[in-house]
């Protein structure tokens, strides 16, 4: 909620009799207008309160962290494509007892070592990030969408001033796994920033989009920070071998995937069917 | 002594003529609360209407409206959404139906809204204990919105509509029933 603080500059503060009705004049003015820029922000806000700004900070905070732990990785994980890449034209899956090849083997082992250290490095700050996102909006959506709204009134919502018309295209991201970790969280940052332009039924559909991708994140990066740690282990003892093993492929060729995307084409959205554009009619039994 | 019955005769042919009577009519007089015959709509409401003027038929009202749906849909067109929201006001005023139930007829097939969305608890407490019951009525309300939309209204636009506040709906349900019940 917006808080309006004003003060009179002490040089024109009136003082004394004279200026009484100056200064009664003076008040009514600012309490009138406090009260019409008070109706104006309350015709203007939305009425449910999903993205108050503590939740549009932690996105962008979030959105910082993703991009930081990209950076880190870009470069490392490119020296293992590079790496793994030699160690293809070399030929050296079959002949691992070729000294050239276990040299090979050795060094990319050792790049994976350290991808697995910079994320371990940086996955508690994004888990932080990521929780306070997600803490925040489940604090709002409980309250905003679950306790204060019935099935009814959630409907209504969603569906706007107009059900006849159809709504504007729906921010809906989910499932769009090929885009940067970053990229998604700046693009939630961008659309929540811009919220006041957006009606209830976009934000309630936004909050909930953000609130479950925040809930699969948070999960997955618990999961990858148990994993990093046996994974570690692991292959510092494949070190005093040098073996690469398929795991190894694997697990890098997940976080390639998980912070830049995949090569999957963006999910293609059924268009409507070609409508009637008469005027609908309505009925004195519509709800 | 007895004296012999005299109207004995008559009687028994009273009793032949009633029976007659009655095996006459049985036989010109159609089977009662009949679907309606014709394919033309206002027509086919006129039957119905009539069979259900003298209330004896009135417990074949969700027969009596399927097969009207199914008429029209042999002759979709925008005007039929006003065909049976006038019907609807007809069963009401006849006191058929309650004005809800007409309501609720009329909303389930050709408004976007859904009617099995109703309630006036609160999401974490009514919707969110029974969401699957609730996504399986929506499920089901979107296929008849389908039919009285789609094939018999031609109404595409509130039909997509309909079908993409289905799936904000589950959405929304989905994260605000995770809201509620995390006890963090």
């Amino acid at each position: 909620m917006h808080v309006f603080r004003t003060r009179l500059p002490a040089r024109i503060l009136p003082a004394g009799h004279p200026f009484a009705l100056n200064r009664i004049a003076g008040l009514s003015f600012i309490i009138s207008l406090l009260v019409s820029v008070q109706a104006f922000a309350n015709t203007d806000s939305p009425t449910i309160r999903l993205f108050p700004t503590t939740v549009v900070e932690d996105l962008r905070q979030t959105s910082s962290v993703a991009k930081e732990m990209e950076t880190g990785l870009q470069e490392v994980i490119g020296r293992l494509d590079q790496q793994q890449q030699l160690y293809m034209e070399s030929k050296c899956d079959g002949a691992e007892d070729d000294p050239g090849c276990q040299r090979l083997a050795k060094q990319l082992g050792a790049t994976y070592l350290d991808m697995l250290g910079i994320m371990e490095e940086r996955l508690p700050d994004m888990e932080h990030t990521v929780n306070n996102t997600r803490l925040s909006l489940e604090k709002r959506i409980r309250s905003e969408l679950g306790n204060k709204m019935t099935s009814w009134t959630l409907q209504e919502t969603l569906l706007g001033g107009n059900p006849q018309e159809t709504s504007a295209p729906s921010p809906t991201m989910r499932g769009r796994s090929g885009m940067r970790l970053s990229e998604r969280f700046k693009q939630y940052y961008q659309l929540v920033a811009s919220s006041s332009s957006q009606t209830d039924q976009s934000l309630a559909v936004l909050a909930s989009d953000i609130y479950l991708d925040m809930e699969e994140t948070s999960e997955l990066i618990a999961r990858t920070r148990e994993e990093i740690a046996r994974a570690t282990l692991v292959e510092q003892l494949n070190q005093s071998f040098g073996t690469i093993t398929p795991e190894m492929m694997e697990i890098v060729g997940g976080v390639k995937s998980i912070l830049f995307g995949d090569e999957t084409s963006p999910m293609q959205i059924a268009g409507p069917p070609p409508g009637s554009f008469e005027q609908a009619y309505r009925s004195p039994l519509e709800n | 002594m007895r004296e012999p019955d005299l109207s004995a005769p008559f009687k028994g042919a009273l009793l032949i003529a009633t029976a007659s009577v009655i095996l006459a009519s049985c036989a010109t007089t159609p089977p009662p609360c009949v679907s309606p015959q014709t394919r033309n709509l206002n027509h086919a409401v006129e039957d119905v209407k009539s069979n259900l003027r003298g209330g004896g038929c009135a417990a074949h009202f969700d027969r009596y409206y399927d097969d009207l749906l199914t008429i029209a849909e042999g002759d979709p067109k925008a005007e039929n959404k006003r065909t049976f929201s006038e019907f609807l006001v007809w069963t009401s005023d006849a006191g058929l139906l309650s004005q809800r139930q007409a309501r609720d007829y009329y909303n389930r097939y050709f408004n976007v809204k859904f009617t099995s969305m109703q309630g006036d608890y609160n999401n974490c407490s009514h919707t969110c204990p029974r969401r699957d019951r609730v996504m399986l009525n929506m499920e089901r309300e979107l296929s008849d919105k389908e039919r009285g939309l789609l094939k018999v209204s031609l109404d595409n636009d509130a039909y997509y509509r309909a079908d993409e506040l289905y799936q904000e709906i589950d959405l929304v349900l989905e994260a605000t029933c995770t809201a509620c019940n995390a006890v963090r």
